[in-house]
């Protein structure tokens, strides 16, 4: 029942390259290293910012479930689906898991683990443009 | 059958088939309670159990075994339906009373026999003991009941606390004429845990639903099922029974038993049904963030319960506010879960005709007749 494609989708490599929005400079590339994170306001939207593991992603940063600040929460893989009584740890470190209930939700595509769950987290394409990060909204 | 009293026209054995009422819990009795099953017994366990002959100490305690019950709560209301007895018979100790108070005039087609005084072996501490009992019972209950009646079918028994005696019980009994279910008399380990798996495994080989019903030893024996602290009154003790089949059910869901064994069905009976309803809807959203704990559950857990779990429906539920009854119902999944059922001869029997009253009548076909069949198959004709 878990969401297993892998890669992002096809509109977000579309938008890698002609990305849509406006272009906003989170900071340069050397303030955001692997395993951190910044929070931004953007006109009146919190919106996370991700490096992870070299890997940049931006999420609204706030959870559809009970408006949680989903950004501040653990990223992390999670269990694969299994036999009753077995556990298989697997795909580190590609969701990101609200600090209140735990949700847990696709870094790339904002989307839910839990397939039947059909609130999804706006995504942003996030970009390394010479020495800045920049994020489009 | 008098088919002048059978409320819904029954004219001769086709329609009594078609239409008739399924009944899924009735309960046969012991005339004297644990002797009755002497006969099926081998003279070593007559000895062992000490109910090979009159003893000077057979009322007093450790002189012979008791069959657990909850003795120590006294139920007002007598426990039984007061006509359920005649002059010198116990209530449901004779299938051709039964038969005659029950199944004739209401238009039952058939009644599942449940365990008579056996609900309670899963608390004994002996599981060699309960697994001699269970196969007794089931050879009394062939002889006496399903013999007698083809109306009746049985739920054979057998102990929980010696799986393997249980399967070689279930592959020895299964295939018998009337045989329609298993019973499992719940003990202190719940039901999930992988202890029971081997009795799953072979219910589901024999396509034969498991059946669970309050023990009648809830708090009374160390080994029985645990309740949050022992109540001090029957009312009160036999409300907060449901906890004990929350727990199981539970268990079981989030053990993976559904996905291990896609083909068992776990009919609980009078175990009540509305508190699924917060263990579907808890069950479920808790599960989104809690996923990684049981990453075998591949749908949402409330899922296992609709399509494996089946409750009867005695006692029904009461509203305070009767126009609530039909939104319940739709809430419930009430076409799809639940089972009717009587309890005759308790104290507290639903009335086939009245019980469901407030119902469609879709509606109570599907309850009275259609998931029954759906559950026991072909066993039942």
């Amino acid at each position: 029942m878990t969401e297993t494609t892998t890669g992002p989708d096809l509109v977000q490599k579309e938008d890698a390259v002609h990305p849509k929005g406006t272009p906003h400079v989170v900071c340069r590339v050397d303030e955001l290293p692997p395993g951190d994170r910044k929070i931004v306001e953007i006109d009146g939207r919190s919106i996370g910012v991700l490096n992870v593991d070299g890997r940049y992603h931006a999420l609204m940063n706030t959870c559809p479930h009970h408006g949680a600040p989903l950004c501040e929460g653990v990223v992390k893989g999670t269990m694969a689906d299994t036999a009753p009584h077995e556990y298989s740890y697997g795909r580190h470190n590609e969701f990101i898991t609200c600090p209140w209930h735990g949700y847990e939700f696709r870094l790339d595509t904002g989307r839910a683990l839990v397939k039947t769950e059909r609130a999804r987290v706006r995504v942003y394409t996030v970009v390394v443009d010479g020495d800045d990060v920049v994020l489009y909204v | 059958m008098t088919t002048t009293e059978a409320p819904r026209g029954a004219t001769d054995e086709l329609d009594l088939k078609r239409n008739g009422v399924i009944d899924s819990d009735v309960h046969p009795n012991f005339v004297n309670g644990i002797r009755d099953l002497m006969p099926y017994m081998s003279e070593t366990w007559k000895t062992r159990l000490g109910i090979s002959g009159d003893d000077w100490a057979k009322g007093m305690a450790a002189a012979q075994f008791t069959l657990p019950l909850d003795y120590l709560y006294i139920n007002p209301a007598g426990a039984y339906r007061a006509d359920a007895a005649q002059p010198g018979v116990p209530p449901a100790t004779d299938p051709v009373f039964t038969a005659k108070q029950l199944l004739d005039p209401h238009h039952v087609y058939r009644a599942v026999l449940l365990s008579g005084q056996c609900l309670g072996i899963g608390a004994m501490p002996d599981g060699m003991v309960a697994a001699t009992i269970a196969s007794a019972y089931n050879e009394w209950m062939t002889e006496r009941w399903l013999q007698e009646d083809k109306r009746f079918r049985g739920a054979l028994v057998v102990a929980p606390q010696d799986p393997e005696a249980a399967v070689a019980e279930i592959d020895r009994v299964a295939g018998r004429d009337g045989v329609v279910a298993v019973f499992m008399p719940l003990g202190q380990i719940l039901m999930g845990e992988k202890h029971y798996w081997p009795i799953y495994e072979a219910c589901a080989r024999h396509e034969l639903p498991l059946v669970t019903h309050p023990s009648g030893t809830e708090n009374v024996f160390a080994k029985a099922p645990q309740m949050a602290g022992t109540p001090t009154f029957y009312l009160e003790w036999h409300t907060a029974l449901g906890q004990i089949h929350q727990s199981n059910t539970l268990s079981m869901i989030c053990h993976g038993v559904f996905e291990k064994f896609p083909k068992l069905k776990h009919v609980i009976a009078e175990g009540g049904f509305m508190w699924a309803l917060e263990v579907m809807w808890k069950l479920d959203r808790d599960w989104k963030g809690l996923r990684n704990e049981v990453p075998w559950l591949t749908r949402p857990p409330s899922e296992y319960l609709l399509d494996h779990v089946r409750f009867t429906t005695q006692p029904f539920v009461e509203p305070h506010d009767p126009r609530h009854l039909a939104p319940l119902m739709e809430m419930m999944h009430a076409e799809r879960v639940l089972m009717y059922s009587s309890d005759y001869p308790h104290w507290d029997f639903d009335n086939p005709d009245r019980a469901l009253q407030g119902l469609t009548p879709e509606l109570r076909r599907r309850i009275q007749v259609e998931t029954p069949r759906e559950v026991y198959g072909d066993r039942l004709d």
